[in-house]
């Protein structure tokens, strides 16, 4: 079976700390955007929690691009900039790329970003340069609470795909039908 | 031609507290990407958003690039560019002059650095025999000096925490998620391990979003909280009468008269006067602590000769009499049953970690809250019986000439400028620390104490607050362009226990200067010595050649292979004068303070000026800055772009105010002006700003005009007064809807 590269995070682990956020600024030499984001799920401003004091919660959630199987973004290029590896990243094609943003409406996620300094589309590309190197994703190895897990998800001996299992791991928005290739493990519930 | 690229090690040196080893890559001489180093033992390798961030630091457009001299008047903000050859000259020349007409104690050193070489300023200072700063009380010494009464160790987190496998964790007013990154993952494997993990705290953290219980509380009362829960073991007979028999001052015996402990010397002719006594009950009598088969008694009250008495845990069991959960339940907001609940966890679940960071210690009597927090885990027998030690000043003693120098509390600075007290300061040098940013009552400051002084001098990468009240700026270095040896972080939880070499990783930018090469030219126009012409290398040799234990063997040569840890060092557990964790304080018998005890902030929300100002005002930190560094750097603001108030809706509806208006915060100090985020994760009666924000960050002011340098007499009997920086009263009021 062919390699599905992708990374299970670990949202119990994971405390917003933007560690992911700026690693993949310095890899990628970007200012003023970023291929992940870490969206607070509680209040409407980042860091802010939903309920009413003191009965409140919060976690955080990083969003990146999901290397999906079937990623909505791929058909909606005019330009054919888009493409897949087989190992299941998806790459944008800079060259191709005439920056119309087909691509930023057709993702469920709203990962790409609009580079206004290039006329380019921009996202995750899960540093297909440092895994072809047999690195890790940049942002992995820097994830500071090491909540994030890169792999072969189609391989289920793969460590991310036992904690994937364990942890009851899932996918967001599995109705796009995208098959995204990031999956989370929810947050623990809290002890008595 | 290929650029060759090369990796050096070196550290992350930000002042968050930790040491995180950094790999830099350099191609050409110029520094492209940072990420974290390894260390022999894995679990060290880490590095945050903030370490990440240093790299723009480096590259920054706004880098001083060459020596300033002040045109205009302070804080104008005309500058002219001259030569380092001016620059030093200037400065010697006014040294030298003001030395001979104030004093030389009248020259003042004030820096800050995690390195070693950071010290050569003390070095320069004493060889001047000037004074140099303690900068501790910037808003970290109350705990310490909680921490030095009870356990004579100034950085004492370790025998709260170092549990191998806590059944609680209890975060006491502290952020780690967002403040000391790397220590988080201690309690991320407690509680993967099973731990519940309680967070007490005015304001729902990144932290308490992790916890199994968030117990909100009234902001200062965190010592009234463990006072109650004392209370409850006390009352249910839940203590641990071994532990406190054999590790604390418990069974000791106090004169009720004068509340000093009574001396085998005052009870036996020729008895030690350094030895305690306690009533052996097996003899009946009183006798040397250590006599051979003592039986002690920890309750009870005793006439010896002529002297009546009783052991000290006696008089901590009538002092907790004073705290029925609730009363406690009355001053912290707490719910009486939680107090129990917690009360017993603490007694039954152990054992407990007990985190208490530097958030609470940041009022009045933040040296009482960690010393009833310490009192609570040593009756429980929650407290980890190894001996730690930093040995940050047994190397920095060794220092050259910095016997010299006099230390003087930064916040004794205000009373030696106003009134010459204890010295008549009027050359002030800052380097590694913006203080104008972060010292509190900042109009204070610049309107009324810095006018007195004659001469500023202010080396720094950038022109922040405090270099533009210089008379002289001097561009300085990062960490990224001088080698240092940064010491093992101890006290510090989870950080690396290890001596790292922080070694050059670029050749210095611009006209940029390390500080102790600025020193080694200025030493030369002073006449001060060779002293100043070492390396950093040969700096370094000496200092791990001083002889103290833990350095033992440790060389450059061995260090450039990388990080080593340092060894344990045979001391005892306490360092206090009874070598036991000492909940009673003779020191403090003067103001009544020997017990811990609880006593209300200084700007209480129950005091007539809360009729005035009804908010509490905190300024906590954030995972977005370390203190005002990384505040210009983008990668950083793009996340958190500007400060903003965070107020309950409860308050904000009370004032009109909408999320996003532009609100004022004020008292009689000063006032500042900045936009309102209205939500839910802060207490009703609490405002928050994050702190290290500049003061170009604010539409008008900046945090550190309402804050205030009240001194706490116990902590300057203690070690060093504090800054109580979340002790504040303010009032809000909306200035517009934006």
């Amino acid at each position: 079976m062919a390699k599905r590269y992708g990374l299970v995070i670990d949202l119990d682990r994971c405390t917003g700390c933007q560690t992911c956020n700026v690693a993949c600024k310095m890899e990628h030499n970007l200012d003023g955007f970023s291929g992940i984001r870490v969206d607070t799920v509680g209040g409407p401003h980042r860091d802010t929690p939903a309920g009413e004091y003191p009965n409140l919660s919060m976690y955080y959630l990083p969003v990146l691009c999901m290397h999906c199987s079937q990623p909505p973004c791929l058909p909606s290029c005019p330009t054919e900039a888009i493409y897949q590896r087989k190992d299941g990243i998806v790459l944008i094609d800079e060259e191709k790329c005439n920056g119309c943003q087909e691509c930023l409406e057709a993702c469920p996620y709203g990962v790409l970003v609009y580079d206004t300094q290039k006329n380019k589309a921009w996202k995750c590309n899960l540093c297909a340069h440092r895994v072809d190197e047999g690195l890790e994703p940049f942002c992995v190895l820097c994830c500071e609470t090491e909540a994030m897990f890169f792999g072969d998800i189609s391989d289920p001996s793969a460590q991310l795909s036992q904690l994937a299992r364990k942890r009851k791991a899932y996918a967001l928005q599995p109705e796009s039908g995208a098959e995204p290739a990031v999956r989370y493990c929810p947050p623990r519930p809290r002890l008595r | 031609m290929k650029p060759t690229e090369e990796l050096v090690r070196t550290v992350c040196h930000t002042g968050c507290g930790m040491a995180c080893g950094l790999l830099a890559h350099v191609k050409d001489g110029v520094l492209t990407k940072i990420e974290p180093a390894d260390f022999p033992d894995p679990r060290y390798r880490h590095i945050c958003a903030r370490g990440l961030a240093t790299m723009k630091l480096v590259y920054h457009p706004e880098r001083l690039k060459y020596p300033l001299k002040r045109l205009g008047e302070r804080g104008e903000g005309k500058w002219q560019r001259i030569s380092w050859e001016e620059a030093l000259e200037t400065i010697a020349t006014r040294l030298k002059e003001i030395g001979q007409q104030h004093g030389s104690r009248s020259l003042m050193w004030a820096t800050s650095g995690m390195g070693a070489l950071d010290m050569t300023y003390a070095s320069f200072a004493g060889c001047c025999e000037g004074t140099f700063a303690s900068l501790v009380g910037f808003g970290d010494s109350a705990g310490p000096c909680g921490d030095l009464a009870s356990f004579g160790n100034l950085w004492a987190e370790g025998y709260l925490v170092n549990f191998e496998k806590p059944a609680l964790c209890v975060i006491w007013g502290s952020n780690p998620v967002e403040t000391q990154p790397f220590g988080i993952r201690r309690i991320r494997d407690a509680r993967e391990n099973g731990a519940r993990m309680v967070v007490i705290d005015p304001r729902f953290t990144a932290t308490a979003a992790k916890a199994d219980e968030y117990i909100p509380i009234r902001t200062g009362t965190d010592g009234a909280l463990a006072l109650g829960m004392m209370h409850v073991v006390l009352g249910k007979g839940l203590h641990d009468p071994s532990f406190i028999k054999d590790y604390t001052v418990g069974p000791f015996l106090v004169n009720n008269r004068t509340g000093l402990y009574v001396r085998e010397s005052d009870v036996v002719s020729g008895g030690s006067s350094e030895k305690y006594t306690v009533w052996d009950t097996a003899a009946g009598e009183a006798r040397a602590h250590d006599a051979p088969g003592v039986i002690p008694a920890l309750t009870g009250g005793y006439r010896v000769g002529n002297i009546d008495c009783r052991p000290s845990f006696e008089l901590l069991v009538e002092a907790v009499r004073g705290y029925p959960p609730e009363k406690v339940s009355e001053i912290t907001g707490v719910p009486a049953a939680t107090i129990k609940r917690l009360a017993l966890d603490y007694a039954q679940h152990r054992p407990v970690a007990s985190y208490r960071g530097m958030g609470m210690q940041r009022t009045f009597h933040g040296d009482l809250a960690f010393r009833a927090v310490n009192t609570l885990a040593a009756i429980t027998g929650n407290l980890h019986l190894v001996g730690s030690r930093l040995f940050v000043y047994e190397t920095y003693a060794s220092l050259y000439g910095i016997r010299g120098c006099k230390f003087v509390p930064i916040l004794n600075l205000y009373n030696a400028i106003a009134k010459g007290d204890p010295y008549p300061i009027k050359a002030l040098w800052v380097a590694k620390h913006n203080m104008v940013n972060q010292l509190p009552n900042a109009n204070l400051i610049t309107r009324e104490l810095l006018p007195q002084l004659d001469f500023i001098v202010v080396a720094d990468l950038f022109m922040n607050a405090s270099a533009q009240y210089a008379d002289i700026v001097l561009p300085a270095c990062t960490f990224f362009e001088q080698s240092d040896l940064i010491l093992p972080c101890i006290g510090v939880p989870g950080a690396p226990n290890y001596f790292q070499l922080q070694n050059k990783v670029i050749e210095p930018l611009y006209e940029c200067k390390p500080d102790p090469e600025i020193l080694k030219e200025l030493a030369r126009r002073m006449g001060l010595g060779d002293y100043f012409e070492k390396s950093a290398e040969q700096v370094i040799e000496l200092m791990l050649s001083s002889g103290y234990a833990a350095e033992a063997g440790i060389t450059v040569e061995r260090l450039k292979k990388g990080p080593v840890q340092a060894k344990a060092s045979n001391v005892p557990i306490f360092f206090t004068p009874s070598g036991r964790m000492e909940f009673y304080s003779e020191k403090l018998v003067e103001l009544g303070q020997q017990l811990p005890c609880y006593l209300e902030p200084l700007e209480s929300v129950r005091s007539p000026l809360a009729n005035k100002y009804p908010l509490t005002f905190l300024t906590t930190h954030t995972r977005y800055r370390t203190h005002s560094t990384l505040a210009n750097v983008g990668w950083l603001t793009e996340l958190d772009p500007e400060p903003v108030l965070e107020i309950n809706p409860v308050d904000a509806k009370a004032r009109d105010i909408q999320d996003g208006d532009i609100v004022c915060a004020f008292n009689d100090r000063g006032k500042m002006k900045l936009k309102a985020r209205v939500h839910q994760g802060i207490s009703p009666g609490v405002v928050n700003v994050t702190q290290g924000w500049w003061p170009e960050h604010f539409l008008e002011g900046n945090h550190q005009d309402l804050t205030h340098s009240v001194i706490n007499p116990a902590q300057e009997i203690i070690y060093e007064p504090n800054s109580a920086l979340y002790d504040v009263l303010v009032e809000i009021e909306k200035v517009r809807r934006d």
